[in-house]
């Protein structure tokens, strides 16, 4: 993990400040003097070479800090902490709407193969994919906010916030989801095991159950994984329609200012929470699927 | 014996889904309780991001300003008619010499830790703009006092232009002569902060600012809203409202929405939305508007090739035709600009800007040589610029230029204009303070090229001596007479394309009463808005 961090935070370090722009010209505003602006270039250390300005941000990660934003002048620590919650909730949210619908729908589509149902669900779970969240976002707001004054439309609070902006984002997982359990679960049906279950007399509730679904669980548990870890790290455009404090949001802006602090804080988050996601996905890999339990777990 | 049919897999599958979806819509329907987000009494505004800060040291954006102007004050302030009118100060003096201003403070304002305040704060809220070790932007909003260039140096321990005269009177000494100089101190760098809270905070004061203003700041959720309750003691009188709630959301649609569902009290009418609203608003009288102190221009860079040609820059100007521009693409939501001044500053007859004269224009370009030469013009990726960008291009394509266009996201776009990189690009210059000279000095005097205002590196030694005469002036008309001719000589420079002023226009709901729109941010002190 740290060799990890340390070899990101080098690389994006060096990107970000190889990108054009300047953060002192935002800080600034619209009319400066040279001199000022060479001061705040001073006072926030960008007058230094990259490798000692790297050196500076790893003493100051060292001593737990994340150091302040150069805009707003607080602590990234603090921001993080405060708005990474916000995140894991979305999060949260979204994948408890998106995985048993997904999984559900999947199912149902696989088994119905073929039929008018199957292509509803399959026609339905491509625009889900093809669908961007801006546009779904803002379709769900007119519905369920202005037409039917049932949910606020935006800001961050309580759990009649967090609907509307959970349900945009699991939209897109949703989608993907179906996909991939359709696909899987239909692959499993036509393996010979299921039909020696069948063959055993196992009630079809016992097959769909234990025998397709756990093997059709692999690839899923995978894709969960995957955009789990993405909604942790921010999803920018809904967090944006729906004025939720998030951390992509917040990146996002860091991003744009070139408020250096603000990325390279969000970004070691997001890899932490990355290599935890897939770390996590890998030991319920390790339950489920008996191919890949390490040697001598079983005995 | 009659055996039920059991039902398919298929049949009961799709039952337990469909009780699923209905189920989830019966959680969601109970979770739902209303769209209803306000906080009784309070009015709710709309902000469009997250003020940076709220120190007044610090401030450079128009939301930061806003909400400051709330909770602080400063010496002086202006008022709906952009006069000077006291605020901390109840009097002061000018000397003959016009270099000396003695402010005499009220002795009945508080903070709103309870503290009174004395001319000691004033001297400290300035110095501390000043301070060496600081790393306030605003320092140029003082820096006219004498010794405050010294002091920002680290060269004196103390600016010896301000001197404490009593408890309550403050003596300010400038370097020259500087007609605007009262006009500075309305602006947010110059408002008074407490001492002791500022040690108490250290660099968290900007998320927790104390000052004297109508409101204190009781609530910041960042990213969400501010909360701002009403200050009790308020030398000026009490707010007629209970408090004030900024929301910060960021997307256009958004706003609309909570405005519609009666969450926001007033939003600014938004470019999609203009004509939709128009339409909806006729014979209520909800919509206002004021035309705003501004100028948005085409700026070329005049210190290299080709704009170092006053023929190419003319036949730029007279390729584009910017009255149909505004009247068209912006539907009429700005003034077409004669000059740099906005009119609302301009106190004399509005000066003649080059007309839209494409035959003219194709002649320019060949006698300058500038046909089928690649432009680059250097815009932000704001959607409604890219489009005028784009206006303009098959404009300019008309006359035979080429013109490439170079979208910038901003951080990127003013390093690009600040180091001269673009032949051509699209901006806007917002009043600081309600003077001619704001428009003048920072944008054509050659001593400000590139981040201190003058962009486009214009260059007339003539310009810059009437503007610094207007700067040193006695009077009102004086100054006038050299702003006149200082803008006369710019128009014939020809360093800018003038297009317009644009218009703020904003919705309220029929429960707001006595809402107004100030010209400038710092005008507004929420006392006499109410339900």
């Amino acid at each position: 993990m740290i060799p990890l961090l340390t070899g990101i935070t080098f690389i994006t370090f060096s990107l970000s400040k190889g990108l054009p722009g300047d953060p002192v010209f935002s800080m600034v505003g619209e009319r400066s003097s040279p001199e000022i602006i060479e001061k705040i270039r001073k006072e926030i250390g960008a007058d230094k070479g990259i490798i000692r300005q790297y050196a500076g941000y790893v003493t100051l990660l060292s001593r737990g800090e994340l150091g302040r934003s150069y805009y707003t002048n607080r602590k990234v620590v603090d921001e993080l902490s405060r708005k990474l919650p916000n995140t894991l909730l979305l999060a949260i949210a979204a994948m408890a709407i998106a995985v048993p619908l997904g999984i559900l729908f999947g199912f149902f589509a696989a088994l119905q193969k073929g039929r008018a149902t199957d292509k509803i669900i399959t026609i339905l779970s491509a625009s889900g994919i093809s669908m961007p969240v801006f546009w779904s976002g803002l379709l769900l707001m007119l519905l369920f906010s202005l037409r039917l004054k049932m949910l606020p439309p935006s800001g961050t609070g309580d759990l009649r916030y967090l609907v509307l902006p959970a349900i945009t984002l699991s939209l897109p997982a949703l989608a993907t989801l179906i996909r991939v359990t359709r696909v899987t679960v239909i692959d499993v049906m036509d393996m010979q095991f299921i039909r020696t279950a069948r063959a055993k007399g196992l009630t079809e509730t016992a097959i769909n159950a234990i025998h397709i679904m756990k093997n059709a669980l692999i690839p899923v548990i995978t894709v969960v994984g995957l955009e789990f870890g993405s909604y942790l790290n921010g999803a920018v455009l809904t967090e944006t329609i729906f004025g939720w404090d998030g951390i992509g949001r917040y990146a996002m802006e860091g991003i744009i200012k070139r408020d250096y602090p603000v990325i390279m804080g969000c970004l070691l988050i997001g890899t932490i929470v990355f290599v935890l996601m897939n770390l996590i996905v890998d030991i319920i890999y390790h339950y489920i699927d008996p191919r890949v339990r390490l040697h001598g777990t079983d005995r | 014996m009659i055996r039920k049919r059991p039902l398919g897999l298929a049949k009961r599958a799709e039952i337990r889904l469909f009780s699923l979806i209905i189920s989830f819509f019966l959680v969601l329907c109970l979770l739902a309780c209303s769209s209803h987000d306000r906080i009784a009494g309070y009015v709710h505004y709309r902000i469009n991001y997250n003020p940076t800060t709220l120190d007044p040291a610090m401030i450079v954006d128009v939301t930061g300003g806003l909400i400051a102007a709330k909770i602080f004050n400063g010496l002086v302030r202006l008022d709906e008619n952009l006069e000077i009118i006291p605020d901390l100060a109840a009097s002061w003096d000018v000397s003959r010499d016009r270099k000396t201003y003695t402010f005499h403070l009220r002795r009945d304002v508080r903070f709103t830790n309870s503290r009174t305040i004395s001319a000691a704060d004033v001297k400290y809220s300035f110095e501390r703009i000043l301070d060496p070790g600081g790393k306030s932007p605003n320092t140029w909003v003082l820096d006219k006092i004498s010794g405050a260039k010294a002091f920002l140096k680290g060269e004196r321990s103390e600016v010896s232009g301000i001197k404490v005269t009593g408890p309550y009177t403050i003596q300010i000494n400038l370097e020259e002569p500087f007609s605007p100089f009262l006009y500075l101190l309305t602006m947010t760098a110059a408002y008074v902060v407490p001492v002791e809270e500022v040690k108490k905070w250290g660099e968290d004061f900007a998320s927790h600012p104390i000052g004297s203003g109508p409101f204190r700041l009781t609530e910041w959720k960042h990213n969400n809203h501010l909360l701002l309750e009403r200050n009790e003691d308020y030398f000026g009188g009490m707010a007629l409202t209970k408090g004030l709630r900024y929301r910060i959301i960021p997307e256009d649609l958004t706003a609309i929405t909570e405005f519609e569902l009666g969450n926001l009290d007033s939003i600014s009418v938004p470019a999609s939305e203009y004509r939709r609203i128009m339409k909806r608003d006729t014979g209520n009288n909800l919509v206002s508007s004021m035309e705003g102190i501004n100028t948005y221009y085409l700026g070329f860079n005049c210190s290299r090739p080709p704009f170092d040609d006053i023929k190419a820059r003319k036949a730029v100007a007279h390729a584009i035709d910017r009255k149909m521009i505004l009247e068209t693409f912006y539907e009429g939501r700005g003034r077409l600009a004669h000059g740099p001044i906005p009119h609302i500053l301009r106190r004399w007859d509005a000066p003649v800007p080059p007309d839209y004269d494409p035959a003219y224009a194709r002649r320019l370009v060949n006698a300058a040589g500038l046909k089928g030469k690649k432009i680059q013009l250097y815009v932000t990726a704001d959607p409604e610029v890219v489009d005028i960008a784009e206006i303009i291009q098959a404009y300019l394509g008309s006359a035979g230029l080429s013109v490439i266009i170079q979208q910038l996201e901003w951080s990127s776009y003013k390093a690009a204009l600040n180091d001269g990189e673009a032949d051509m690009f699209w901006i806007s210059w917002w009043a600081d303070y309600p003077d001619p000279e704001n428009f003048l000095f920072p944008l054509f005097h050659s001593s400000n090229h590139g981040p201190s205002g003058n962009r486009t590196r214009y260059t007339n030694k003539a310009v810059d001596a009437l503007i610094e005469a207007g700067q040193k002036s006695s009077s009102r008309e004086k100054r006038d007479h050299y702003y006149r001719a200082a803008e006369r000589a710019i128009i014939e420079d020809v360093p800018w394309v003038f297009f317009w002023h644009k218009t703020d226009i904003t919705i309220r709901q029929a429960t707001l009463r006595n809402y107004r729109m100030y010209p400038i941010y710092s005008i507004d002190k929420g006392l006499e808005v109410s339900f």
